[in-house]
């Protein structure tokens, strides 16, 4: 079976699913690509695998930055698992649970005899101290309150193995938090740390299959099997110890590097990788996986607080003037499918918007007209003497974002509307692209795979990627949509699963009734691989898990 | 002769103590900083308040004066702070990228150094007048060759083609070779150009014609009068080239995926990490300040008139 028929079939099978939502979705589909599998799984070796960028700080709550994530996903444990195939989560660390009807408190049973690497056991008292951490912050030791856990209370241990959490308000996502990569289980010393000491590796004392050993800083990373691992999640075929010895994380940043390094045989799985370079890996018979991120889509958001863009209709018509599927295909490959929503059709809760999202120029340029914006002797839009001209920061983490950005200029050009993309150093480019008034259109996408991360894209206080006032820019005069953050309060909240997902259609299509969004495709993260690496899985945001992966011999 | 030395002493200190300062005031004046940078990450997801309380457990909302104080004490006893961007103690950082900037640009630029001689000497004994008009336009060519390329080129050729040199995972010597010629090819330029410049403008000496005339042969003019007086301003040159080397690897570390200060000072800029940028400059400044310093205080030793001037002094 090809790889692509295959991810097919699991995007249909999870939007099937998603249809009949369970409680926090994690671990979408895409996983457990084995190219074959044939034979039976052999055992040892080092897997070489060639990341993009160094690591930063390891708190499991930051593992959101890809590099951080595909470390922490191999040394850490989670409370819970979510079955790919099955998209229910099921037991890791937690043997069983039990929620209340609002989803104000959860009970759960730990697995007896689970250790962190440094000897200590992982016993309901970690757990409570973990989650107290990611849930209320640490303001001592500088540790920032996890995105993934909303409206956390505090935790009782009950017995030892026995462990109890109670939130201040219904906090239906938490079931499915306590599976993401942020909410890792970490030892109590790692947990002493302050914020600032954990860039280290050596320090972040997990449960997982693998345990680092040793770290050359911003340059290489090993990790090691632990031999008596004995504690992965109770459905999975593989149970015991990983089958790989060894995993060396190798920094290169050099995309043309990390690709022939690959096909020269010097690499195994290589992350980050263009789409116009797929089909050379591809031509060599080597793999590509592009997990999707499964969440807020790859989008173009504007921000209304910009007196420009603060007439919906002038948003509608450059909604209407994107064309989508000229972006896709020029740029980007079959891995990269057109949005359909501001979700991902794999995410839970996602409602079809095609018809809403239309490209259709005269639609445009009739908006454009009626909103006053005429079309001037340069040819650009102009009102009370003012033009049209717009502005975007270039966002260097998602794929191909300036030519995205680019192309999305020449064909608001073709309505009269200007869009200067702009260039700055990481540093620059946060503190302008919270400024209203310098970026009124600013790219935007966010991976996590339950319908709380609509909340989390668009809510004031948490990533306001459309500058609300009361959120983390002080540059916005007034703009706020109590409607659009009434709703994703409700979102966050709402204990009754049939309920919440209604509420999450109804904010896809508010955010594209409004054009607060112009959604463009649905965000993978790419990787490719030797034939012979074995059963390579990925989780909800396409982060790599190696404990069920093995080399096979190299033909 | 101790007043010299205290002399001295003191003016090294005064220059750091500049640059720290100096340093500190521009870092100040950047429009953000790192804790804005790295907690306003969408990554993190924190809300305005979780924002205002990390900065002010980091203090960065107190006073620059205050700030001022606090980081030079913490600087004078050996405390360079954290990277707030990569989470790790900002001497580990210096500590991880310096002893491969110091291989990679000493070995870089013995090798641009015997580059530069090799095609300087090939041209000035060169026979035929079109191969040396050849031989001299190479610096040209090299000079002209985007490092970035000729790194990529190198790797293809040499690692992925040929299969001799591993790009990844090489030994700690293999790993040398590529980059260090990558950055030798452009060091070389000047070098060689310069060489062979002086080289033409000794052969024109008077003395050079009195040697010839006495039948020396154009070998031995060479070697014997002319490369003596035309190393000295290409050594001046080559200091400068150094100086710039050590900073001035950045895309070769990139090409080649090896950790060194240059990269470092790119990213924390790049991040504003103001920790690791005031850490590099004062730690450059004081490797500055040392030699001088040393070669200062060599100065008596090697030059009697020093010594007896310092003595008549004191």
């Amino acid at each position: 079976m090809t790889l692509k028929s295959l991810s097919g079939s699991k995007a249909h099978l999870a939007a099937l699913v998603g249809v009949t939502f369970l409680a926090g979705t994690s671990l979408w589909g895409s996983h457990a690509v084995a190219a074959g599998g044939e034979g039976a799984p052999a055992k040892g070796g080092t897997l070489v695998y060639l990341e993009q960028q160094p690591h930063t700080n390891l708190y499991p709550p930051a593992g959101g930055f890809y590099p951080n994530g595909g470390i922490l996903n191999q040394i850490t444990d989670k409370l819970t698992y979510q079955n790919p195939k099955t998209l229910e989560i099921e037991p890791w660390i937690a043997e069983s649970w039990t929620v209340n009807a609002d989803a104000t408190e959860y009970t759960f049973k730990i697995r007896t005899g689970v250790t962190f690497s440094d000897g200590t056991p992982l016993d309901a008292a970690a757990v409570a101290k973990n989650y107290d951490t990611f849930g209320r912050g640490n303001k001592d030791l500088k540790l920032p309150i996890s995105e993934v856990i909303n409206n956390y209370d505090r935790s009782e241990v009950i017995d030892p193995q026995t462990v109890k959490f109670y939130f201040k308000k219904p906090s239906p996502g938490f079931l499915q938090g306590t599976s993401v990569i942020g909410s890792g289980l970490v030892s109590l010393k790692t947990l002493a740390l302050p914020y600032e000491a954990l860039g280290d590796a050596t320090k972040i004392i997990g449960s997982g299959p693998f345990v680092v050993a040793s770290e050359t800083l911003g340059r290489e990373l090993t990790l090691k099997a632990r031999p008596e691992y004995n504690w992965g999640p109770a459905k999975l075929e593989h149970q015991g110890r990983a089958y790989l010895d060894e995993i060396k994380y190798i920094v290169t940043p050099e995309d043309s590097v990390r690709i022939g390094a690959l096909l020269a045989g010097q690499a195994d799985v290589i992350r980050q990788i263009q789409a116009y370079d797929e089909k050379q890996v591809e031509d060599e018979g080597y793999l590509i996986y592009a997990p999707s991120t499964r969440g807020v889509n790859n989008s173009v958001v504007f921000r209304p607080d910009n007196p420009l863009v603060a007439d919906v209709k002038v948003r509608r018509a450059l909604l209407h003037a994107t064309n989508t599927e000229e972006i896709v295909a020029t740029l980007f490959s079959t891995n990269y499918p057109k949005a359909t929503s501001i979700i991902a059709k794999t995410a839970s809760g996602y409602v079809d918007l095609s018809p809403k999202l239309s490209y259709d120029i005269a639609k445009a340029k009739q908006l454009l007209d009626e909103a006053g914006w005429k079309v001037g002797a340069n040819g650009r839009r102009q009102k009370d003497g003012q033009t049209l001209e717009l502005s975007a920061y270039e966002s260097l983490p998602q794929p191909q974002n300036k030519e995205t950005l680019q192309l999305v200029a020449q064909q608001w050009e073709k309505v009269g509307v200007k869009l200067n993309v702009l260039t700055a150093d990481s540093g620059s480019a946060t503190i302008n692209n919270l400024d209203p008034a310098k970026a009124p259109v600013s790219p935007a996408m966010v991976g996590r795979a339950d319908p709380d991360v609509i909340k989390s894209q668009y809510y004031p206080t948490n990533r306001n990627v459309l500058l609300q006032k009361g959120g983390n820019s002080d540059k916005v005069q007034s703009f706020v949509d109590e409607r659009l953050n009434g709703l994703l309060d409700q979102l966050a909240s709402e204990p009754d699963r049939s309920k919440r997902l209604a509420v999450a259609g109804e904010v896809q299509n508010y955010v594209v009734d409004q054009a607060y969004a112009i959604p463009i495709f649905e965000e993978p993260q790419a990787f490719a691989a030797a034939p012979y690496v074995k059963n390579v899985s990925f989780e909800a945001v396409g982060r790599p898990s190696f404990y069920s992966t093995w080399l096979a011999p190299r033909r | 002769m101790s007043r010299y030395v205290i002399g001295r002493i003191g003016q090294a200190a005064l220059v750091l103590w500049a640059a720290f300062t100096v340093s500190f005031i521009l870092l100040q004046a950047l429009p953000g900083d790192a804790i804005l940078i790295k907690f306003l990450n969408p990554e993190l997801g924190l809300g305005p308040e979780q924002i205002a309380d990390i900065r002010a457990s980091y203090g960065a909302d107190s006073p620059l004066v205050v700030q001022y104080f606090h980081t030079a004490a913490n600087f004078l006893t050996g405390q360079f702070g954290y990277s707030i961007h990569a989470g790790v103690p900002v001497g580990d950082l210096i500590l991880a990228n310096l002893p491969q900037t110091l291989w990679l640009s000493t070995l870089g630029f013995l090798l641009s150094v015997v580059l530069a001689v090799a095609l300087a000497a090939l041209s000035a004994l060169s026979p035929f007048l079109w191969l040396r008009s050849f031989i001299q336009s190479i610096p040209a060519l090299f000079i002209s060759t985007p490092v970035f390329w000729l790194g990529i080129l190198l790797i293809q050729i040499f690692s992925f083609q040929l299969k001799l040199i591993p790009i990844i995972n090489p030994g700690p010597w293999q790993g040398l070779i590529l980059p260090v010629m990558t950055l030798a090819v452009p060091i070389s330029a000047p070098l060689a150009q310069i060489l062979m410049r002086n080289i033409d403008h000794v052969l024109t000496e008077p003395f050079v014609a009195v040697a010839r005339a006495k039948g020396a042969s154009h070998r031995w003019v060479l070697w014997k009068h002319v490369a003596k007086n035309a190393v000295l301003p290409t050594l001046t040159i080559g200091g400068i080239l150094f100086g710039e080397l050590l900073a001035g690897a950045v895309v070769t570390e990139a090409v080649f995926g090896l950790n060194g200060l240059g990269g470092l000072t790119q990213r924390s800029v790049n991040d504003q990490d103001i920790a690791v940028l005031q850490a590099i400059v004062v730690f450059s400044a004081t490797a500055f300040v040392l030699i001088n310093l040393t070669v200062d205080l060599l100065y008596p030793v090697f030059d009697p008139r020093l010594r007896v001037r310092q003595g008549a002094v004191a």
